[in-house]
């Protein structure tokens, strides 16, 4: 992972953590892989392999999903996180609001 | 479009009093109203009166919390008939909602039905509060808490009452919600353009926006905070890549969705930094953003104002921050 980036995911999963009230540690290896150990679980963080048509792998144990982006990687780590979690989806009205 | 006003407030804080009023003033003729009543014998519209040229349509059970749908539908009925001829050509719309009624799923309704959307457009969220016993009714009920952060505008009643007791309630509301305006309404008495005109993004000039925001000549809201509601401002000085904006709010409604009562701001976006884009969404659904034609000032920062339900604001800094270093980093790589 580049550097910005890197501190910038780390940072974000950290305060997430926080946010969704989960007890949890994140370390880094030196590949820049991200473990999550929280919930009696360990999530890895990756850059997906090239060639792949996402930029990131979350591994959840055997299960392992592809991200394209770092709101995915929040989307799955939290799936794998916090049972209580349920997605919602953004919804934009159809016209502006114009009086 | 027709514009609507929803009128919100909890039990007894004078909604049908100030209802009563407008329906009087001149200025509110052409009006249709609906009056949203809880349980099955409703009382209120028996005590407003309309004038010759608007008319009260009456809707029991919780609005919020029955089927949206029956909203819609009585609004769809309301355009037929005026179609048809057969009700006043009524030029606003004004729903009365119970006083224990989450506005949110209302807004959504009127946001997001596109039927409706066509002809139909929100103008704007007034609650009233009762300044005597607004304070005890915000510690005890969430319902009165969410109508307070979800308004535009606040309309203080029965200040007349009072007889003094309204500083706590006032910086109360201002830590609840410091964006919407306050004003007093005595007996009711308001200028109707009060619930029409409450700044909706549409309908804002580029002056208009630090005093929507809440950030007239500040870079933070003034207030402080409530024990599960915050209200706080992110500020960016580089302008905003679209591409980021949309992940962000998608990530902001996926991981927020209730308890983000309400963002709205002024953006600089990369790709059209000549033209502000103001955003302004309720939970998660959000208007489509609308451009201006020229920034307010020289200060072209993008400004954010959030009103949530334990959303912390390190978070979304964090989330913002790791956005946009991914986009950045697919631009380096595309470039």
């Amino acid at each position: 992972m580049s550097g910005d980036l890197d501190a910038a995911v780390q940072a974000l999963l950290e305060h997430s953590l926080r946010a969704w009230r989960v007890d949890g540690k994140i370390h880094r290896e030196v590949d820049g892989t991200l473990l999550i150990a929280a919930a009696n679980k360990c999530v890895r963080v990756a850059r997906a392999p090239a060639g792949l048509p996402f930029r990131w792998a979350v591994a959840d144990g055997e299960r392992r999903r592809g991200a394209t982006s770092v709101t995915g990687i929040l989307r799955h780590v939290r799936t794998a996180l916090d049972s209580s979690y349920r997605s919602v989806r953004l919804r934009i009205a159809p016209l502006p609001p114009t009086p | 479009m027709i514009p609507v006003a929803v009128l919100t407030g909890f039990l007894g804080s004078g909604k049908t009093t100030l209802l009563g009023h407008l329906l009087r003033h001149p200025d509110f003729a052409r009006t249709a109203v609906i009056i949203n009543e809880f349980g099955e014998v409703g009382l209120d519209h028996d005590l407003v009166e309309a004038s010759e040229e608007s008319f009260i349509e009456l809707q029991t059970g919780c609005l919020c919390c029955a089927v949206r749908g029956d909203l819609a539908l009585t609004l769809e009925d309301l355009l037929r008939r005026r179609d048809a001829g057969t009700v006043t050509p009524f030029e606003r719309v004004a729903i009365e909602t119970s006083g224990l009624a989450d506005p949110a799923p209302i807004l959504h309704t009127l946001m997001s039905d596109a039927g409706l959307a066509r002809r139909l457009a929100l103008a704007g969220v007034v609650a009233t509060v009762d300044t005597i016993n607004g304070l005890a009714t915000l510690e005890r009920y969430p319902q009165s808490v969410k109508q307070v952060a979800l308004a535009d505008r606040l309309i203080l009643t029965k200040g007349d009452l009072a007889q003094g007791q309204g500083a706590d309630l006032t910086a109360r509301l201002a830590a609840l919600n410091p964006t919407a305006k306050r004003l007093q309404a005595s007996f009711g008495a308001v200028d109707p353009a009060h619930l029409f005109d409450v700044g909706h993004p549409a309908s804002l000039r580029a002056h208009d926006l630090p005093a929507w925001l809440g950030l007239d000549g500040h870079d933070a809201p003034a207030a402080g905070h409530h024990p599960q509601i915050s209200c706080f401002a992110i500020l960016r000085d580089a302008p905003v890549k679209a591409v980021a904006l949309t992940l962000f709010l998608e990530a902001l409604a996926e991981h927020c969705g209730a308890d983000l009562l309400r963002l709205k701001g002024i953006l600089n976006i990369a790709e059209n930094p000549d033209r502000p884009a103001v955003i302004h969404g309720v939970q998660h659904v959000f208007h489509p953003p609308v451009w201006l034609d020229r920034w307010p000032s020289r200060d072209r920062r993008s400004r954010l104002v959030c009103i949530g339900r334990d959303i912390q604001q390190v978070w979304l800094e964090a989330l913002i921050h790791a956005i946009e270093a991914e986009v950045a980093e697919v631009a380096a790589v595309g470039a």
